[in-house]
């Protein structure tokens, strides 16, 4: 594994000696991958490490790591004094919310002692749109937004709607995923300190009032009624070797509940607990059982269990010595044997029972790769259940997910986009009608479907929705396959994953011709740029390339496909750079005149070569258009042919894919379905075997039948003279 | 005659002709075994090699087992080889690929591009199957 990292960190320096080079500037400076000391996640002086200063301004010195999650006070020195002026904190301190890439954008955060955020420094990403898709001066730029902003507000992306206190914020076009997990990280973080330090008061909520129950319940009707639940963490889960004993295995339950209690610590206990909780304070008890602990070590330094905390909305509320009690043993009958276990004691008023709370574990994940360690943390829900509650359960509306505020917000937009969808297969499915009724000098019925997709799609679907298929995507779901699964990561773009069912359902039944041919913005404005070169007099200037020279050239896509999913196992963030072969993120995502001239040369000389060559980046480059034109090999229908059509070249000659080889036969996996060769089929004037039979037919004074599915007259056949 | 309807000339697999269940049969067979008699009497250096490969992937599932871990760089590449493999098994033994709907009874002589479309594509859905089927179960930890 060590030469394959060697080779994988030479093959990256390479590219980024190449790409800063092209147009990074300011490569030196990028947060992309940039390597961070490992005392950043641990050691107490952490403005010894990160540049607190930039995110409190007028600050001079900072006190040590405190808290729980940690964060730094930030003080200004006025005669011989210090002033506390602010906060800084490390977002991975506090939360692990990773973005699109799959792990945080590591950001220090400083905040006023009022809640007003002061400064945003992003000290690490992993994100590979941002490296070159969009430039990481975009997010610095997304970030700045947050300077001025009360961490108490609430604050979305997207605009804000009428009737709703809520500050929206200009998202970043084609890094969805990334500024909504930005956001997340930014105000729970904020949200977590400003409690903390008492910026933010709490504001209490209704507490539990428990039904009249006090029935005593063995552990397996603890556990069954959701009185009791588990949280486990596997040593694997945390970058460690698999093992047969669970790293930690913890069985916890909600101690002021009657029956509960009763049944856990029997009655003296309950009795004895309750008289020593004040009003408004909670008792939760945990056992754990596994190869580590999870009261970790840090309460035996600073009396602060670092390990377990309880989470409940945006609060989250610590242990600390004080909040201790021994369980001295479990009452409930069959309960498990267990290795360590504890009472906690939640003395905040803002927690309230009778709403769902988490038991969360806090932990760092080892990078098996590069021994990294990241900040994680693994929950379980507790909802004290319905039977003890006093009028049942109060009625929670969670807020949405990303995703689905994604869909939501953009829910017009998604409409029109599965009608465009729907329309283009119908038609498509209905091709035969159309192509009956265009002929080789009138194609409009099949064009004026077509260009109208072309049009919508290059404006709507392409500038518009910015949604643009890519080599990357299905790299990345090849990945996603083998190592996490993630739906949100895929929902959060609707557009695109919308248009991959579309792509996956048609590829099958018609090939790729569909989307490439009629549906794809880049493919659409190549072609779009052709034909209206073609009929603006440019004509005599444009060319198909031998067939001897096509089917050599037509292999490369292939091979760039190939190239890209094996430097896709050593390194997603290589291939998705590499991945820039495609024109698109400069074309439709961040537009040709945003983006160093290197790039915008390619796509120049692109557009400039389809004034010439119909496609030429779909025949001979694309690596999406390889990718799905290998499954097109087995689609279910492909287009018709004749006997006749392995001497005819009628249709061989006005193939504008070059699909169609020297003896009638169509190459699927080659042909946009412009459906030119499908008019001809029927068409009774240009089709050499049918135009032959026509004057046949009109010679001998036969009648001119209907032409059937086998793209032939329907025979005549004499029936013999009734008897008189 | 070349037909044209057809991207390269029509070829009838020894199975074809039975019933539907036995066709279903001998296609599942025909998909998860890439050999046949007469391929294997004439491929003898591809399968001294296939056996070679097949000692090889065995040592590793063992070691495995025996609670080495596989990266998935290995795994992929385990993967990647054994498709190389079986494109070339397969245009020996086995040198066709349907045309047209999974349902029909169409097949064709495989160029080597329809080979390696039809293996990777069938290797993928088979890997990602079991990635998907092991993970689940907990047997395969990345």
């Amino acid at each position: 594994m060590k030469s394959l990292s060697a080779l994988r960190g030479a093959a990256m320096a390479a590219l980024f000696a190449v790409t800063s080079l092209l147009s990074l500037p300011a490569a030196a400076e990028s947060a992309y991958e940039a390597p961070l000391p490992a005392e950043i996640n641990s050691d107490p002086d952490l403005c010894k490490h990160v540049p607190c200063a930039e995110v409190v301004p007028g600050a001079d010195s900072f006190s040590p790591r405190k808290g729980k999650p940690a964060y730094v006070e930030a003080y200004r020195s006025e005669g011989g004094q210090k002033t506390l002026v602010g906060y800084a904190f490390l977002s991975t301190d506090i939360v692990d919310i990773p973005a699109y890439s799959g792990k945080p954008v590591i950001t220090l955060i400083g905040m006023d002692t009022k809640g007003i955020i002061t400064g945003t420094k992003i000290l690490r990403h992993s994100e590979p749109i941002l490296l070159l898709g969009i430039p990481e001066s975009v997010l610095t730029k997304f970030i700045k937004q947050y300077l001025g902003k009360y961490v108490g507000d609430k604050i979305e992306i997207g605009k804000a709607r009428e009737g709703e206190a809520m500050i929206g914020l200009d998202a970043i076009t084609g890094a969805t995923v990334t500024v909504i997990a930005q956001n997340q990280v930014i105000m729970r973080s904020g949200v977590a300190i400003a409690r903390q330090v008492g910026i933010l008061k709490v504001e209490p909520k209704p507490q539990i009032k428990f039904a009249a129950v006090n029935d005593t319940l063995s552990w397996a009707q603890l556990v069954d009624e959701g009185s009791v639940r588990r949280l486990t963490v596997q040593p694997e889960q945390l970058g460690m070797p698999r093992a047969a004993e669970p790293y930690v295995d913890m069985q916890y339950g909600y101690l002021n509940t009657p029956s509960v209690g009763r049944s856990i610590l029997g009655d003296n206990g309950y009795q004895s607990l309750m008289t020593q909780l004040k009003p408004g304070e909670h008792a939760i008890f945990i056992i754990s059982n596994g190869s580590d602990s999870f009261k970790g070590s840090g309460f035996v330094r600073g009396g602060i269990f670092d390990r377990v905390q309880v989470g409940q909305d945006m609060d989250a509320y610590t242990f600390r010595d004080l909040d201790y009690l021994n369980l001295w043993g479990v009452k409930a009958a069959g309960a498990p044997a267990y290795k360590e276990s504890a009472i906690f004691i939640i003395r905040d008023p803002g927690f309230s029972a009778a709403y769902p709370w988490n038991l969360v574990f806090l932990a760092n994940k080892r990078d098996r790769e590069t021994g990294h360690r990241d900040f994680v943390s693994f929950s379980d829900e507790y909802w004290v259940p319905a039977r003890y509650i006093e009028g049942g359960r109060p009625k929670v509306v969670k807020p949405d997910a990303p995703w689905l505020k994604v869909w939501k917000a953009r829910a017009v937009e998604i409409g029109l986009f599965v009608a465009l969808l729907v329309a283009v297969a119908t038609v498509y499915a209905n091709r035969d009608a159309l192509t009956r009724r265009s002929t080789r000098k009138n194609k409009w019925p099949v064009n004026a479907f077509k260009y109208t997709f072309w049009i919508i799609s290059i404006g709507f679907v392409g500038f518009g929705m910015l949604a643009q298929p890519s080599i990357t995507q299905v790299l990345t779901w090849f990945h996603s396959l083998l190592f996490k699964w993630q739906w949100e990561l895929f929902l959060t773009d609707p557009f695109i994953f919308l248009f991959w069912i579309f792509i996956i359902l048609t590829t099958f039944v018609w090939g790729r011709g569909l989307f490439c041919g009629w549906m794809c913005p880049f493919g659409s404005l190549s072609e779009l740029i052709y034909k209206v070169a073609g009929a603006i007099g440019l004509k005599r200037f444009q060319f198909a390339l031998p067939m001897k020279w096509h089917n050599r050239l037509k292999w490369i896509k292939y091979a760039v496909f190939f190239g890209l999913l094996a430097v896709s196992v050593f390194s997603m963030g290589l291939a998705e750079m590499l991945a820039e072969v495609e024109p698109f993120k400069t074309t439709f995502l961040v537009g040709m005149f945003n983006r160093a001239w290197p790039y915008t040369l390619f796509v120049a000389v692109l557009l400039g070569l389809s004034i010439f060559i119909e496609r030429p980046f779909c025949k001979y480059l694309c690596p999406l258009g390889a990718s799905l034109a290998m499954p097109s090999t087995f689609r279910w229908f492909g287009l018709k042919r004749k006997q006749e059509c392995n001497t005819c070249k009628a249709c061989a000659v006005g193939c504008g894919s070059l699909a169609i080889d020297e003896h009638g036969r169509i190459d699927h996996r080659e042909c946009m379905h412009c459906l030119d060769c499908m008019v001809l089929y029927t068409d009774e004037h240009a089709c050499p075997p049918l135009a032959q039979e026509r004057k046949r037919r009109t010679k001998a004074g036969l009648p001119l039948t209907p032409i059937g599915k086998d793209g032939y007259y329907i025979p005549i056949k004499p029936v013999p003279a009734a008897k008189a | 005659m070349i037909d044209p309807r057809s991207m390269t000339e029509p070829v009838t697999p020894p199975y074809v002709g039975g019933g539907a269940l036995a066709h279903i049969g001998a296609e599942i067979w025909d998909h998860l075994w890439p050999w046949s008699r007469s391929g294997f009497q004439r491929q003898r250096a591809i399968q001294a090699a296939g056996l070679a490969l097949a000692l090889a992937a065995t040592l590793v599932w063992v070691l495995a087992a025996l609670g080495n871990n596989l990266t998935p760089g290995a795994i992929i590449g385990w993967w990647f080889g054994w498709s190389v493999f079986e494109v070339v098994v397969r245009l020996g033994s086995k040198p066709y690929v349907k045309e047209g709907p999974w349902w029909g009874q169409r097949y064709r002589k495989a160029s080597v591009m329809d080979m390696i479309c039809y293996v990777g594509f069938k290797n993928l859905l088979i890997g990602a199957t079991l990635f998907i089927g092991l993970k689940s179960l907990g047997l395969l930890v990345i």
